[in-house]
């Protein structure tokens, strides 16, 4: 008796499985209705040799991007739509469009995209990452397609010219962040609250118990979304980190692609575009699309 | 180990004092308003002692963690400018009160019953047995868990420093430390050391209390 309820329990679990499949075909069938009109915009794209990185992809149909999911506003997840949006994704789209492929946004944190890269889990990485030597070793990176900048973040209308004024003031950053460091050099006399997350800096400032906040402009930007009576500070930046995309070391002919593209969308305006939608209209700056070539980064980076 | 000890001593030491000062501010806070609550708690009403249960359940059934997330903000945003002293000092004291306050009341009920009765029928006032009969034979039964609650209290004082109020007490300087220098276990292992001061001079104190006060038996 026990026994044949057993089997009545296994055949409901493996019927929910089955189910389960079910809706995942379905959803692949969604993403194949899209794979046609993904097919339509290749027809006016280049066709790349088989041999190389481009051809692998498009032989595929989809680029794999490694991006941010919670770092408004370059990639995040917007809760009312359930898509990955932000700065990086609307770069990610070109190269996809470059290529005639449809774009697959996956997770990549700042712990795991390097391997990703190297597992060739992703494709190209484009999650805030800072161009540095270091890095340089281990992975490609395209020109600079953006320059964050460490910055200050404080009430409107409050008395912060620059990171001069931050003595004897109490600033929030983020404990074990490169900002504790900067910090403690070009405002010594600071008092910092150092915290785990960045929204505690926010709840923080938010209540008056701080009067600053510092870390990169991409971030403080995300304040300014949630709660618009907090500005930047004009002044000269604390720090400059040019961001590039990511991609398997050695890869000369992807950097070229890559390169190439980031040139067009500098330069069709669609890069200033994403600026203002993104970062401009909240911040009410502006901003040029990024010189640089890597070289010029890296060696910046050297001689400092 | 010890370099790396030599080379940050400035920051492990400030840390130091600053949760030196934390527990002892904390401590005397927890002591006055542990008493009172402990009052409220034996009190001869029935309306005094739920005030006091309400009280000591509500610090001690709420993790010191929320306490931290809820007052500070909470009451910067209603408008009471609190620094984050205050906060630290008040958050760890009031929640360490309600502890202070359930060993003093098991401290009073402790006494024999008789012993107030025996006071009782000699004349004393109420006042009086609770202060000459009742209370000084209390006070030596709460030595030794008081000692406890104070251990207790130093190592809770650390999640005040990880909290929003974020003073930079002994843990968080250990953890800036580790930041600079990626030293993890040379880093926390010096700020145990830390809390070992601490907590070995409070329990040597209390040692001394209780044989300074021991019943012969």
């Amino acid at each position: 008796m026990r026994s044949k309820w057993f089997l009545v329990a296994l055949l409901a679990l493996a019927l929910a499985l089955v189910g389960a499949g079910c809706g995942d075909d379905d959803d692949e069938g969604g993403g194949g209705s899209a794979d046609t009109s993904a097919q339509t915009t290749q027809a006016q794209a280049e066709e790349f040799p088989a041999g190389t990185t481009m051809g692998k992809i498009q032989k595929k149909g989809t680029i794999t991007i490694g991006v941010k999911y919670d770092v408004p506003p370059f990639g995040f997840k917007n809760p009312r739509t359930n898509q990955i949006e932000g700065f990086d994704i609307d770069f990610g789209k070109a190269v996809a469009e470059a290529l005639g492929v449809k774009p697959k946004y996956i997770e990549a944190i700042s712990d795991n995209r390097i391997p990703f890269i190297e597992d060739g889990t992703a494709d190209l990485i484009l999650s805030t990452m800072t161009i540095n030597p270091e890095r340089a070793q281990e992975i490609g990176f395209t020109d600079p397609y953006f320059i964050a900048k460490g910055r200050i973040l404080q009430k409107k209308g409050g008395d912060i010219a620059g990171v001069e004024d931050l003595a004897g003031k109490d600033v929030c950053t983020v404990l074990g962040s490169t900002y504790e460091e900067t910090l403690k050099k070009q405002a010594p006399k600071a008092k910092l609250r150092l915290v785990d997350t960045y929204s505690e800096c926010l709840e923080l400032i938010q209540n008056g118990a701080v009067e600053a906040v510092s870390t990169d402009d991409v971030i403080l930007t995300g304040m300014i979304i949630q709660d618009d009576s907090l500005e930047l500070v004009k002044g000269e930046e604390l720090t400059v980190e040019p961001y590039g995309g990511g991609f398997k070391k050695g890869d000369k002919e992807f950097t070229e692609f890559l390169n190439g593209v980031l040139e067009d969308y500098k330069s069709d305006g669609r890069w200033k575009a994403s600026y203002d939608k993104w970062l401009g209209q909240y911040t009410g700056e502006e901003q040029e699309p990024p010189t640089q070539t890597l070289e010029d980064v890296l060696k910046e980076a050297e001689g400092s | 180990m010890f370099e790396l000890l030599s080379e940050n001593l400035d920051d492990f030491t400030a840390g130091l004092w600053v949760t030196t000062r934390l527990v002892v501010a904390s401590f005397v806070v927890a002591l006055v308003l542990g008493t009172l609550a402990a009052a409220l708690r034996v009190a001869p009403s029935k309306w005094l002692n739920r005030a006091g249960a309400v009280y000591v359940e509500v610090f001690r059934d709420t993790p010191l963690l929320v306490l931290l997330f809820i007052s500070y903000p909470g009451l910067r945003r209603s408008g009471v400018e609190i620094g984050a002293w205050t906060a630290g000092i008040a958050a760890l004291g009031v929640y360490t009160s309600a502890y202070v306050a359930e060993v003093l009341r098991s401290g009073v009920f402790a006494v024999a019953k008789g012993q107030g009765e025996a006071g009782l029928s000699l004349g004393f006032t109420q006042g009086d047995v609770l202060r000459r009969i009742v209370l000084p034979q209390a006070a030596r039964t709460v030595i030794g868990p008081l000692g406890s609650i104070t251990i207790a209290m130093i190592k809770n004082s650390a999640i005040v420093g990880a909290s929003i109020v974020a003073l930079p007490d002994l843990l968080k300087e250990a953890r800036i430390v580790n930041s600079n220098t990626f030293q993890t276990e040379e880093s926390f292992f010096w700020a145990a050391v830390g809390y070992l001061l601490l907590t070995v001079t409070v329990t040597v104190f209390f040692r001394g209390l209780e044989t300074r006060y021991a019943v012969r038996r």
